[in-house]
């Protein structure tokens, strides 16, 4: 396994990482950023190497696509929290690191030695970091939540969808990135006031709460107008006003072609020469249109409505006209922000993406693989995926061995008695 | 009342807009630092003129929008187009820790604001650029917004009903979704400058963010090949899981519930609340039709209550109202009651996370433009009273 030295921002660093796929993210960016990070598993392996799909789609723990996503830039020790012993070694760990992040359920959490004032009281300058469903207290504590839960909770599900079906959710899991990514802005903010002040703290992430935030302008709406944003479907919903359509087929899929301010965007004059240009503006080259279309350019969303429908008209006839490269190509020379619907073969042949080297390979035993790089360039301390994520166990002697200074007779004994 | 105090001494000149920007400096406010929000009347920033607007009435200070996005900050009016613009950006930034900016490339080239540029004015700044694509690259003056972006990311291809039009998430997605990465990789580079003297540049490219958030999708692709497909509220693995329609409230007939089922043990559960032993060994397509039939007749919370106390992941797909009601957001104080001069008294939301030591603290209600153009040109920049009325008088100020 290859293997660079971490150039990043946190390479002074080390995190002990219990999460699952809640959290899985948290730590995996923390790693992205530098940190050195021991996952600890229970001997037999993580649940989350249990989730799919798996390279050539057969189920092994050491094949798992969820796990190789989530664990790359991550070392793994295998550790048995239940055990005094596994309690006792656990301690050790935590005295060497700097981080403390898991997705215990908050009930549970006391008997696994991660209630939040017996770690404060025994390692006062560690940044801990729950991640849970809903917070660590309060009525809906103890309750459980999958992904979907979380979307649905958070307000999220509510706003996807089309109108009159039902509610949906974005099909890779929001609900755990969100409560991942926001859980790591928490840590860092911990971790700056302990670069201060040498003292650690606490860091209680909601997922719920952490989906909350993708509500856009739905809770100001609703503090102001009383109304609620609903599920606009293929179009979108500002302050309680629905707008029309804003993905059109094209000649070979789709484009998301949102216009932004007036009836026909706040390039609508050169918006229609492009279409007139193409022998495709139909009437809008009148000056009945003209007039009509300058009248709503100080109007951030009118109502859709039988002039939005014929405009929608001449553009959905136009759009299925012209590749996707093509009418995205030509709308950004007119100023107008719209993009390509990227289905993943087209991200991974994107030349933009290629053009900023973004695609990162990693080695596996059994083939190269190639991973989305890193979602910063940082200048001066670089972020980096420096290898795939780890075997069961693989860093047991590096862990146990190096950091604990354990003989080998002791760990054969551990390994013995089912502790690592 | 704890105060949080993380960034006390930390000043950001913040140049971005709309969403992404703003909500990275937001957290930066929100605990404690002295956030300048930088804008101009000639081109408002854009959510200033997006509702929804206080008694319905357009205004630049009367946005709902941009409120929230902009707890804790100050703003001052600056016009860059004006040939006093610049000079007076940059002796601003003379007085900051940071830079954040959003827009295409273009502009702080044409303003001559690069981070080369102003490294000579403030050597250990730090800078983040997030514009959609990044700074460089042949994509980099596209232009683009949170709904385009997460179509872009691939996220609209995963949100969608089975083998129908992507139509992506009804919010602006990737706007509420790579502030966090930003603010991540910020606080990161803030945290080495702290230990080090050293500042950076940070090029933030939304995109290539945004991708982190599609799970498995791309691996999917590059081990086994195959393009993994939107599954409307459903999983690739468990079942039932979805969102059922419950019994009405009121006159609202548009009631759900999400209910999932991970293991033997949550469908037993499941089988159990709804007196329905044969749902054990039912096949999953007759099992989903028979709870949405059941859910029909339940009230969305009730149902949630019974099936959270028998051990089943479930829970109502609640609107904006409900958050506001939510018990769980209350206990851990989400929304913030602030006081605004124009808007009156209005709910912000705080961060997610809860710091135990040093918690967030929204010190106040969004700034109006050019609210603090005294404090921030005479107290941090130094002008004189004439310089300041000069500027004024020129439009430097508008």
């Amino acid at each position: 396994m290859t293997t660079t030295t971490a150039a990043g921002p946190l390479a002074p660093f080390r995190v002990i990482d219990l999460t699952n796929e809640l959290g899985q993210l948290a730590g995996r960016m923390l790693g992205d950023l530098g940190a050195e990070v021991i996952k600890l598993e229970p001997p037999g392996g993580d649940e989350s190497r249990f989730i799919g799909p798996f390279r050539g789609d057969v189920v092994d723990p050491e094949h798992s696509l969820h796990w190789w996503t989530f664990n790359n830039n991550k070392l793994s020790a295998t550790l048995d929290l239940t055990t005094p012993r596994g309690q006792e070694l656990f301690g050790l760990l935590l005295d060497q690191a700097d981080f403390l992040v898991e997705t215990c359920p908050p009930d549970a959490a006391a008997a696994l030695g991660l209630g939040v004032e017996a770690i404060r009281s025994s390692h006062p300058g560690l940044v801990h970091t729950s991640i849970t469903p809903f917070g660590r207290d309060g009525p809906y504590a103890n309750w459980k939540a999958t992904d979907l839960v979380g979307t649905a909770m958070g307000g999220l599900s509510s706003l996807c969808g089309a109108p009159g079906r039902p509610p949906i959710r974005p099909t890779a899991s929001q609900g755990y990135t969100q409560a991942s990514a926001q859980a790591v802005v928490g840590t860092l903010i911990a971790h700056y006031q302990r670069t201060r002040t040498g003292q650690g703290q606490h860091v209680d992430q909601s997922m719920q709460e952490a989906v909350t935030f993708t509500h856009d302008n739905a809770m100001p709406t609703w503090d102001i107008r009383g109304v609620n944003n609903g599920r606009p479907g293929n179009g979108r919903e500002i302050g309680g006003y629905k707008s029309g359509q804003y993905v059109y087929e094209a000649a070979d899929g789709y484009v998301a072609a949102l216009s932004y301010g007036g009836l026909f965007g706040l390039s609508a004059r050169q918006t229609i020469d492009w279409l007139d240009h193409h022998g495709m503006a139909e009437d809008l080259t009148s000056d009945e249109w003209l007039a009509k279309l300058d009248a709503t350019q100080g109007i951030l969303i009118p109502p859709a409505g039988e002039d939005g429908d014929h405009l929608n008209d001449v553009l959905v006839k136009f759009c299925k006209r012209f590749t996707r490269a093509q009418l995205v190509s030509e709308a950004q020379q007119i100023r107008n922000g719209w993009g390509i619907v990227h289905t993943p073969k087209d991200l991974l042949e994107n030349e933009h993406l290629a053009a900023r080297d973004y695609w990162v390979e990693i080695e596996h035993e059994e083939a190269h693989v190639t991973y989305p790089g890193p979602w910063a360039k940082l200048s001066k301390t670089p972020l980096s995926v420096r290898h795939r994520a780890p075997h069961i166990g693989e860093h047991n002697d590096y862990v146990y061995g190096d950091l604990l200074e354990l003989t080998d007779d002791a760990m054969t004994q551990l390994s013995d008695d089912g502790v690592i | 009342m704890p105060i949080s105090t993380v960034f006390e001494g930390i000043r950001v000149a913040d140049f971005a807009w709309v969403g992404v920007g703003p909500l990275v400096s937001k957290y930066l406010a929100d605990h404690g630092a002295e956030v300048i929000r930088i804008e101009s009347s000639v081109r408002p920033e854009p959510l200033r003129r997006a509702p929804p607007f206080v008694n319905d009435e357009p205004g630049l200070d009367n946005s709902g929008y941009y409120a929230d996005f902009n707890s804790s900050k100050r703003c001052v009016s600056l016009n860059l187009q004006h040939p006093d613009g610049v000079a007076i950006a940059k002796r601003i930034i003379a007085e900051c820790d940071i830079v954040t900016e959003s827009f295409t490339p273009k502009a702080m080239r044409a303003w001559g604001m690069t981070y080369e540029d102003l490294c000579e004015i403030r050597p250990d700044l730090i800078m983040i650029s997030m514009p959609m694509y990044g700074l460089t690259g042949p994509w980099a003056m596209w232009q683009g917004y949170g709904h385009v972006l997460q179509a872009a990311a691939g996220i609209s291809h995963l949100t969608a009903y089975p083998g129908e039009e992507p139509i992506g998430t009804g919010v602006a997605y990737t706007d509420f979704l790579v502030p966090h990465f930003a603010a991540s990789a910020l606080l990161a580079a803030l945290d080495h400058r702290q230990r080090t003297g050293e500042g950076q540049n940070i090029d933030f490219g939304q995109m290539e963010a945004a991708i982190h958030a599609t799970e498995t999708m791309v691996l999917d692709y590059t081990v086994n090949g195959r393009e993994q497909e939107a599954l409307g509220a459903g999983h690739a693995d468990h079942a039932p899981y979805g969102t059922y329609q419950c019994a009405a409230r009121g006159d609202d007939d548009d009631r759900w519930i999400a209910i999932t089922v991970t293991n033997g043990a949550e469908l037993t559960a499941l089988a159990r609340v709804a007196g329905q032993q044969s749902w054990t060994s039912m096949d999953a397509a007759a099992l989903d039709a028979a709870i949405g039939e059941w859910t029909r007749t339940q009230q969305a919370e009730e149902l949630m209550e019974r099936l959270q106390n028998a051990g089943v992941p479930a829970g109502v797909v609640q609107t904006p109202e409900d958050l506001r009601n939510d018990p769980q957001l209350a206990h851990r104080g989400h929304f913030w009651m602030l006081d605004h001069p124009t808007m009156g008294h209005r709910a912000y939301d705080a961060p997610s996370f809860r710091l135990s030591e040093t918690p967030a603290e929204l010190t106040k209600a969004a700034p109006l433009l050019g609210e603090d153009n005294e404090y921030v040109y005479k107290d941090i920049v130094g002008m004189s009273d004439e310089e300041y009325v000069e500027h004024l008088v020129s439009g430097a100020f508008d």
